[in-house]
């Protein structure tokens, strides 16, 4: 038995498989991997393939290898070898899920394919350590390894392409063509690693993958990363991944992403999908998506959220303070108070600079600016902004035809919607 | 109007965004080479071959659906999904093999290009390094978006073939009734003939260039029967243009006992007979089709061979980002050019070259298509129906039965 500590995947696939006999069993046509939390995959069974016209496939542990040489030598006797119609499917293949596969390169943060897999052998034990992306793996798979580097060696000696190899460790992958049928690779480890991407990288990088493989990946993160990766996605791909989503999982989101946004993306949604959907999430936030989708997505009920803070009209300045400081956490605007009654018609707004001085044991109310400045739901985006701008508001309500609250917009919402409204006229005109 | 009551309307928005890749993609089918094929075709043999048109239909709309599923049900590109299942050293012959036919198909392009204006007089030494260049430089700077409506108007144009079809007059009840009452007269000669119009209508690139292109727009299962409809709209479309070019060759050319060997000839032979504005739109539809088919090919070819072995790949990308991509490009668009600007090169022969070269690749990539469409694990719910995969096995068939006889008769030596 040779020394090599590490050998190329494609150096023994292929190889002829014979028995302690030197029976020929058949050719090596994938390797079985085991993940046992450990960093690196360990081989757990050799298959084995015969037949070109009536194929047929074996499988056996790989503790029966008892050498790798020019061919697979094993320690068992041909007839103990049991041939089956199928290809036997395990969690984990390097030729199925791995080799000519795509997958994360976490460090660069880049999808590549990976063209060859480096094993580590230790007591006839083989151990995935790294996956081969370069070109020097490329040219090796093709056969060519020997002729090229004749080539390349009379006209650049010293090439880096001669001795650079360009190798992604095992543990700073992600694999994500396991995702379609199954999820073996789900583990700790893998979230972890992917935790210390930013949340845009990732975005980035889901922008590279095919649909199958963006689920799979986003499925990967925890939730508070979902929601992060989320938001980075452009408004396409946001889509694409809702309707790949489980209802389970896309409702789970809805719910935990500001409810315009929500409303944003259940508008782009088909209608089956959208109509699943609404059913599922929880009773608060339907209402919410309900009332926004009502409304066409560039007039102010379309742009409104419906997060805002409000109290009833016989509130204290106290009640105010203490509200304030219940909902730090609110998506939306907390400076701002709206004062209601029991139909919900606006019969004031408090600012937080307003009544922060004032005694705590007088009536909200008071503390309020006379005029009342609102917008209609059905007012476009354009007037929104002009208010806005006038009175130098960050926020402000939107209130039906009969003056009851509605929701309200903030200055940001508003910016965004003007910038792509600027920007697609832009474009037009490039 | 609230967003429930929207349907129709969004609808027909959704359609216009989804279109595109089928309709650009048939409509390139009609390339420089296909327009001569056409013309000849015409010519010879008048009316008596028109009924083919209704079989070449069908089986163009059954190769492009194939491609379009694939590429919404997947979200890959057909090259990738042969690394992904046949292993790198097949997609790598496999790529080769594309990259020279392809090569060779784009100097074609070039040479019809440098025909269509030497009809205006403008000297092919002016015309193709100018042509090259822009082509070279909508594709380097400009954005995908920007191509793809380039594209679309180029393909508009291919119907200056129907109004030169309508200018020429022809008999349009001798027309229909060979189209579908024919008098299979076939000899050597017109199976020949029908053999190349198959030939240069279907070919390997366009199933490549349909699905990476609908990947690219990333397009949603949900609308997928809009690129169904884009597919079929583009198909159909890119036959009637192709059966017009016929029509005004047989009416005008085959009735009075011209005989063309060349493209060139057919449209300079058209003015006594049609009038210069037919001979002018003749022209003009074939450099339209040359410089559609000259900007498409490299971009096809540079995407998949990318696709393939895994290098970075897109319009959108720049230079650095991708430079085997854009290498790759660039080097067929000089290669090819600079070629055709060669004098004395042996076009003709190349030609034949390419032609038995599409003629093994294609039938190879059907099978394929045929393999990864049928793989549940592959389509999920988009797989090949069981009518479906009968209609597809015919195609297959007579597809890779004409295509080994167009390599006989390419061997041969006719044309």
């Amino acid at each position: 038995m040779d020394t090599k500590f590490f050998l190329y995947f494609s150096e023994i696939l292929g190889k002829v498989v014979r028995d302690h006999q030197n029976r020929r069993i058949g050719y090596l046509c994938d390797i079985a991997m085991k993940v046992n939390g450990e960093i690196y995959p360990k081989a757990s069974s050799l298959i084995i393939k015969r037949g070109i016209f009536r194929r047929r496939f074996s499988q056996v542990d790989w503790e029966q290898v008892s050498d790798i040489g020019d061919f697979i030598k094993l320690k068992t006797a041909i007839h103990q070898i049991a041939y089956q119609k199928q290809r036997p499917k395990y969690d984990f293949n390097l030729c199925l899920d791995i080799l000519d596969q795509q997958i994360v390169d976490i460090d660069n943060r880049k999808v590549v394919r990976v063209n060859d897999v480096h094993m580590l052998r230790v007591d006839n034990h083989l151990y995935l350590a790294h996956v081969d992306v370069g070109t020097r793996g490329l040219v090796r798979r093709l056969g060519w390894t020997k002729w090229v580097d004749a080539i390349v060696r009379i006209f650049s000696p010293h090439s880096a392409f001669l001795s650079q190899e360009d190798f992604i460790s095992w543990k700073n992958t992600q694999v994500l063509n396991l995702g379609r049928v199954k999820n073996v690779l789900r583990l700790d480890v893998a979230r972890q690693r992917l935790a210390q991407i930013p949340a845009i990288d990732l975005a980035d990088i889901m922008k590279d993958l095919d649909k199958f493989e963006k689920v799979h990946l986003f499925q990967s993160l925890d939730a508070a990363l979902q929601q992060k990766v989320f938001a980075d996605l452009s408004n396409s791909l946001q889509t694409e991944l809702i309707e790949q989503l489980d209802v389970k999982e896309a409702v789970t989101l809805l719910e935990n992403i500001p409810s315009d946004e929500a409303a944003d993306l259940l508008l782009r949604l088909p209608k089956r999908r959208t109509k699943q959907l609404m059913k599922l999430v929880g009773t608060k936030t339907s209402k919410k998506l309900s009332k926004l989708l009502g409304f066409s997505k560039n007039s102010a009920g379309g742009l409104m959220t419906t997060e805002y803070l409000s109290l009833p009209h016989n509130a204290l300045v106290k009640d105010a303070l203490q509200k304030i400081k219940e909902n730090t956490q609110l998506a939306g605007n907390v400076y701002n108070i709206y004062i209601i009654d029991e139909q919900n018609h606006l019969l004031g707004i408090a600012a937080l600079r307003n009544f922060i001085n004032a005694d705590p044991e007088t009536p909200l109310l008071s503390t309020c600016v006379p005029h009342k400045i609102f917008v209609r739901t059905s007012d476009g985006v354009e007037q929104v902004a002009v208010l806005l701008e006038k009175y130098k508001f960050s926020v402000i309500p939107v209130l039906n035809e009969e003056d009851i609250l509605q929701g309200v917009i903030t200055g940001d919402d508003v910016m965004e919607e003007l910038i792509s409204l600027a920007w697609s006229k832009y474009k037009e005109k490039l | 109007m609230s967003w429930r009551d929207q349907k129709f309307v969004r609808n027909i928005f959704i359609f216009l965004a989804v279109m595109g890749p089928g309709i650009i993609t048939a409509s390139v089918g009609n390339n420089s080479a296909g327009i001569a094929t056409y013309s000849l075709a015409g010519a010879h043999f008048g009316y008596s071959l028109v009924w083919s048109f209704i079989p070449m239909t069908l089986a163009l709309i059954v190769a492009q659906e194939m491609s379009a599923r694939m590429a919404v049900a997947t979200g890959k590109g057909l090259a990738d999904l042969i690394r992904e299942n046949f292993g790198v050293k097949f997609t790598f012959y496999l790529m080769l093999l594309l990259f020279i036919v392809n090569l060779i198909c784009l100097m074609a392009e070039f040479s019809g290009l440098a025909a269509s204006l030497e009809i205006f007089h403008i000297n092919k030494y002016i015309s193709v390094p100018i042509a090259a260049l822009l082509v070279w430089l909508l594709v380097v700077k400009g954005s995908y978006k920007l191509v793809e409506r380039i594209f679309l108007i180029i393909s508009f144009f291919y119907l200056s073939y129907i109004i030169s079809g309508f200018i020429s007059h022809p008999d349009w009840k001798s027309a229909f009734h060979q189209m579908v009452a024919p008098e299979f007269n076939l000899n050597l000669e017109s199976t020949v003939m029908i053999v190349g119009m198959i030939g240069t209508t279907i070919t390997p690139w366009m199933q490549f260039y349909l699905q990476s292109t609908i990947v690219e727009k990333k397009i949603s299962a949900d609308e997928y029967k809009h690129v169904r409809l884009d597919v079929i709209v583009g198909c159909v479309v890119a036959c009637i243009v192709a059966f017009f070019i016929v029509v005004a060759c047989a009416a005008t050319l085959f009735k009075a006992g011209v005989r063309v060997e060349t493209v060139k000839d057919a449209a300079l032979a058209l003015k006594p007979l049609a009038g210069e504005y037919a001979s002018w739109l003749f022209a003009f539809g074939l450099f339209n089709a040359a410089i559609f088919a000259v900007s498409i090919l490299p971009l096809s070819t540079a995407y998949c061979i990318c696709e393939g072995m895994g290098w970075e790949e897109g319009i959108d990308k720049n230079l650095h980002e991708a430079p085997q991509f854009f290498g790759l490009f660039t080097a067929m668009i000089v290669i090819a050019a600079g070629v055709v600007l060669l004098p004395n090169f042996p076009l003709l022969k190349m030609m034949y070259f390419s032609q038995v070269g599409n003629g093994i690749v294609l039938p190879l990539i059907l099978i394929f298509m045929y393999w990864l469409v049928n793989n549940p694990d592959i389509m999920g719910e988009f797989v090949n129906s069981r009518t479906f995969n009968v209609v597809t096995l015919l195609t297959i068939c007579i597809m890779i039965g004409l295509t080994a006889m167009m390599l006989v008769f390419a061997l041969l030596g006719f044309g």
